[in-house]
């Protein structure tokens, strides 16, 4: 069956790409590898739902057999959820098949055969377009198609899972609370914090905008200050909040790939040469440890 | 002995890279380095050399520009360099390194592990490990950020959106690490000196016989126009600027 392959491990990211697929009037097929998941999926839209069927729990055991299978249904495109999952099993896919493939794409066409993506490099500073006809692959983070829905029927292929990589545990991470991915708004610390103690001024102007916490990646990882779920980067949280508003944070740009869906940033540091400014709506030069507190009591006002 | 390879590559450094005010990128004048999580893929090679015995080593896939790499990357620990050099790593897309990183460790044989970061600062694209690990049917275990040995078995956490996963799987394999895996300390000054005298092996791509042809095809690089306000407040004191501020994000309606 040629068509439109998708994969997440995210259901509703799945259902998202299934849409992608439908919108350009091809033929979409929703892979999966455990019952479950083929019985949520038979209710989003596709034309079918394969679930390729082994003894492995780990969906990345199915590398190799999902590219067999691609290869045997002469797939045109296979788009994966960029999750760290997805991210794997499409690039071991791009491996057995060596073909082409874009990885967490900001924008991709798919018409007459032939694969168009932006995505960005250089940690935010630029955009490159890239083309590649033929099968390929693509990763895509979920939130950039709309879900569509319709009964599918289920088809079910026995396949040999990878057996070499084997499930010791699994263990929920617990969240601290904070989920700065949903927050509205975002108060961030960057290296210019003296002491850990002074997160306090920070935390004081957090709960007046009732804002979530973050720090840029050297706070977590390098002073161990605040947990590395709240670092906010490239490799690190992407945020999308109305108001994102920093202090001491120098604006590198692996930071800021983390912030650039922010509706507004707000900067605040000493350096009036900090980059952070040049991605700024609204900046004040200044001493943060007079500039915050002045701030927290005007809005507490 | 058994090596344990760490895979790195040498990239432009992204605080040099300018726009130009058409949106031409203007990569001419940055300067190179090791790939900041590539670094911890180093130390994690080193680190498991320690524990499991072999001998750390490192392979680069770089143009003649990636020579200052070398002995930055043995400056971190491990004993052995190689470096397939080659001018046509500068198209390269996920595939062509894959290919070249995949031949060189054939090439250098008999390897208990092989670690590459995540992904690399300058494209982020995250394909090399599960890439190399298809190319060499290997096992791959991504996204790590604990390893342990029990005997010849590696048993890694993995670290994925909301769970953390352990895997066990007997070597040898291929893993990415991300960069909680470790912290990499500075080289002191007496690693920096021994580095130049440690063992670096090039190969060509003669040597290696790789098909250098990429899948992708680049059409366009722009910079990212980000359009920002960029109003700063810097007249009167502080009282006053904090004033203003604060009038301003009141009228975006974001307070």
């Amino acid at each position: 069956m040629s068509g439109i392959y998708v994969y997440s491990d995210r259901l509703e990211i799945a259902a998202e790409l299934i849409g992608f697929a439908k919108s350009g009037g091809q033929a979409a097929y929703a892979l999966c590898f455990s019952q479950a998941e083929a019985d949520q999926l038979a209710s989003r839209g596709a034309d079918k739902v394969i679930y390729l069927k082994g003894d492995s729990p780990l969906p990345e055991n199915y590398g190799k057999a999902l590219a067999d299978y691609l290869k045997e249904q002469d797939a045109e495109l296979l788009v994966v959820g960029a999750t760290a999952r997805g991210r794997d099993m499409a690039a071991r896919v791009a491996g057995y098949l060596d073909c082409g493939m874009v990885s967490d794409v900001a924008a991709l066409d798919y018409s007459n055969g032939q694969l168009n993506t932006e995505r960005i490099i250089y940690g935010g500073a630029v955009v490159q377009s890239e083309t590649i006809s033929g099968f390929c692959v693509v990763t895509v983070a979920g939130g950039k198609f709309s879900p569509v829905s319709g009964q599918a029927e289920i088809k079910t292929v026995a396949v040999q899972a990878d057996p070499r990589v084997t499930l010791v545990e699994t263990a929920p991470i617990t969240k601290e609370g904070v989920d700065l991915k949903q927050a509205a708004s975002v108060v961030c610390v960057g290296l210019g914090l003296e002491k850990e103690a002074d997160l306090k001024m920070a935390r004081d102007l957090a709960d007046v905008l009732n804002a979530e916490l973050g720090c840029t990646r050297g706070i977590s990882e390098e002073r161990h200050w605040l947990p590395v779920e709240q670092y906010i980067g490239i490799s690190g949280a992407v945020i999308k909040p109305q108001l994102y508003i920093s202090m001491g944070v120098s604006g590198q740009i692996q930071h800021i790939f983390g912030v650039r869906d922010a509706q507004f940033i707000v900067a605040i540091d000493s350096n009036e040469k900090a980059p952070i400014f040049k991605f700024a709506d609204y900046g004040i030069v200044g001493d943060m440890y007079e500039i915050i507190p002045l701030l927290t009591e005007t809005l507490k006002a | 002995m058994s090596k344990i390879i760490a895979c790195y590559k040498w990239v432009a450094d992204e605080a040099d890279i300018r726009i130009n005010p058409d949106q031409s990128v203007d990569i001419t004048k940055a300067k190179g380095k090791i790939s900041d999580y590539d670094k911890n893929a180093i130390e994690a090679a080193v680190e498991a050399a320690g524990k499991l015995g072999g001998q750390a080593v490192t392979l680069t896939f770089g143009n003649a520009g990636a020579k200052p790499s070398i002995k930055d990357a043995l400056s971190r620990g491990p004993e052995e360099a190689y470096w397939v050099k080659a001018a046509e790593a500068d198209q390269a897309d996920g595939a062509v390194t894959a290919r070249a990183l995949a031949a060189a460790i054939q090439k250098i044989g008999d390897s208990s592990l092989v670690i590459c970061a995540e992904g690399a600062s300058d494209t982020y694209a995250r394909q090399i490990a599960p890439r190399i690990g298809a190319i060499l049917n290997l096992p791959v275990i991504s996204s790590v950020i604990i390893m342990t040995f029990e005997g010849n078995s590696l048993v890694a956490t993995r670290k994925l959106e909301d769970s953390l996963e352990t895997v066990k799987v007997e070597l040898p394999a291929v893993v990415a690490v991300l960069p909680e895996a470790n912290n990499p300390p500075l080289p002191g000054l007496k690693a920096v000196m021994a580095a130049g005298k440690k063992p670096l092996t090039e190969y060509s791509a003669a040597d290696l016989g790789i098909d250098f042809k990429p899948r992708n095809q680049v059409v366009a690089v722009k910079g990212y126009v980000m359009n920002r306000k960029n109003i700063i407040f810097d007249a009167g004191d502080s009282v006053s600027r904090v004033k203003e501020l604060a009038a301003a994000l009141r009228k975006e309606g974001v307070l």
